[in-house]
């Protein structure tokens, strides 16, 4: 059984997303998508400052066996990526939520148009 | 059109493997996971369920004639208890599959195609047979194959059946034969023998310490090797000579393609090659590999190696070994050179 944080937000693509204090979007995959993919052994993440649009390709989450695209929860322009997973990407499969984080998002507009966990859940079950 | 299934495919799904369609077979791809899976078998014993290989027997007087004029191997160098990898080829030249060739007696033999090959195999066989004293049978529902593979194979083929096994020969105990034969580069075996009693084989080996292995890692342990896949390193396009196995071929013999292998042998032909990445990034099947800047080829296999932990490939190429080339990968342009196989 896959956990669904409630204080999350999520994407019918299985990305998280969370609000931070200072207002940016902290984005992931959720431990439904880590699971399915399986060791994930390769992250291939977008540069400082680069713009996207809400369901732009932004990054992608490589096993062994399939590459999986990170769409864009929210648009924006990338204000930092977590260069952790450059050497240990093993961590979106050991903590999707926290260590595992991909990228944070200066947002243009307003997160919305997400799922709440239940809503998530239900599409997941 | 429904899936076949082995007798184990209640075992995978409780065992926890992901299910894929692999050639009309619902087979896992993976249990606890690619990468440990892997491992398992590079460091201590691995099991694969590859029931949904195919067994075609022929028998008769005339099976040594037939078997060497049908594949790229004289037979007539087989002993009883001998196995042997070689190629079927058509007029051509091109391989329309690889084989294991098993010399149970002096005139009866089995082969072991590939899944999707199977009954192409039977239907060539068959359509070459009239002017030979042979009866073929293709037995591949009737039959299991399990691989036991990695260090510590011999060690549980001794306790489970009181065996041992040399490399490329074969026993017999009774009905089940024990190859030592694999796809991993690794010490161990195949066990072939009657449907009903794979469950029984599976069961005891996996409590005795056999990790059950998808193929998902069954890719990932023969392409570090450079062994060919069946439908994707050759597709029936490609003869023997492409692929670099002309060491499965016996000139000293006449067979089919051989005259076609022979007038290429005086040209200049493509030959699969391994690349090995020295950039981060995972390189996959279909992949363009680029040479000075054009285009020149495309990978027919390339995963990420879990034992080297680098981008590994193999690619039809006009180029010498250490050659650099890149390979494409989602616009991007990854490092590589042409390197001899096997990568491990």
């Amino acid at each position: 059984m896959s956990e669904v944080p409630d204080n999350l937000s999520y994407t019918k693509e299985h990305e998280w997303a969370s609000l931070q204090d200072d207002g940016n979007v902290k984005v992931g995959i959720t431990d439904h998508a880590q699971d399915a993919l399986s060791d994930v052994v390769f992250v291939e993440l977008p540069d400082i400052g680069s713009e996207f649009s809400k369901g732009d390709s932004m990054a992608v989450a490589e096993s062994v066996k399939a590459a999986s695209d990170i769409y864009a929860p929210v648009s924006g322009k990338i204000s930092s990526v977590n260069t952790k997973l450059e050497e240990s990407p093993e961590l979106i499969n050991e903590s999707p939520y926290d260590f595992g984080w991909m990228v944070v998002i200066e947002p243009t507009g307003k997160l919305e148009g997400l799922l709440d966990s239940n809503s998530y859940r239900e599409i997941i079950d | 059109m429904s899936l076949n299934q082995t007798p184990l495919f209640g075992h995978h799904e409780t065992h926890g493997a992901k299910i894929v369609d692999f050639a009309g077979w619902e087979m896992p791809i993976q249990y606890s996971g690619i990468l440990s899976e892997h491992k398992s078998v590079r460091k201590n014993v691995g099991i694969f369920d590859v029931s949904h290989m195919g067994q075609i027997f022929v028998e008769g007087k005339d099976t040594v004639a037939f078997l060497s004029y049908v594949t790229t191997w004289d037979m007539k160098r087989q002993k009883e208890g001998d196995c042997r990898y070689c190629h079927i080829l058509n007029n051509d030249g091109t391989i329309i599959d690889d084989t294991i060739v098993y010399t149970l007696s002096d005139e009866k033999y089995m082969l072991v195609p590939n899944a999707s090959t199977t009954n192409k195999i039977y239907d060539w066989l068959l359509s070459h047979a009239n002017d030979f004293d042979v009866s073929i049978d293709n037995l591949s529902k009737d039959y299991f194959c399990l691989a036991l593979q990695g260090p510590q194979a011999p060690r549980l083929l001794g306790q489970h059946l009181n065996t041992t096994v040399g490399s490329f020969q074969l026993v017999k105990l009774g009905e089940t034969v024990v190859s030592g034969t694999g796809y991993t580069g690794e010490k161990g075996c195949e066990i072939i023998g009657p449907i009903d009693e794979v469950v029984g084989h599976w069961e005891a080996l996996v409590e005795m310490g056999a990790e059950p292995i998808g193929l998902g890692a069954r890719d990932t342990l023969r392409l570090e090797k450079g062994y060919l896949l069946s439908g994707q390193d050759f597709t029936g396009t490609q003869t023997t000579l492409e692929t670099g196995y002309s060491w499965v071929i016996d000139w000293n013999h006449e067979f089919i393609g051989k005259n076609a292998l022979l007038k290429m042998r005086e040209s200049n032909y493509l030959k699969l090659r391994g690349i090995l990445i020295e950039d981060r990034g995972i390189i996959r099947p279909g992949n363009s590999v680029f040479y000075k800047g054009e285009k020149i080829s495309s990978l027919t296999s390339g995963t990420l190696s879990p034992s080297i932990r680098k981008g590994i490939g193999l690619a039809y190429l006009d180029l010498d070994f250490e050659e650099l080339v890149t390979v494409e990968v989602r616009g991007n342009h990854l490092n590589g050179r042409v390197v001899r196989m096997p990568f491990l």
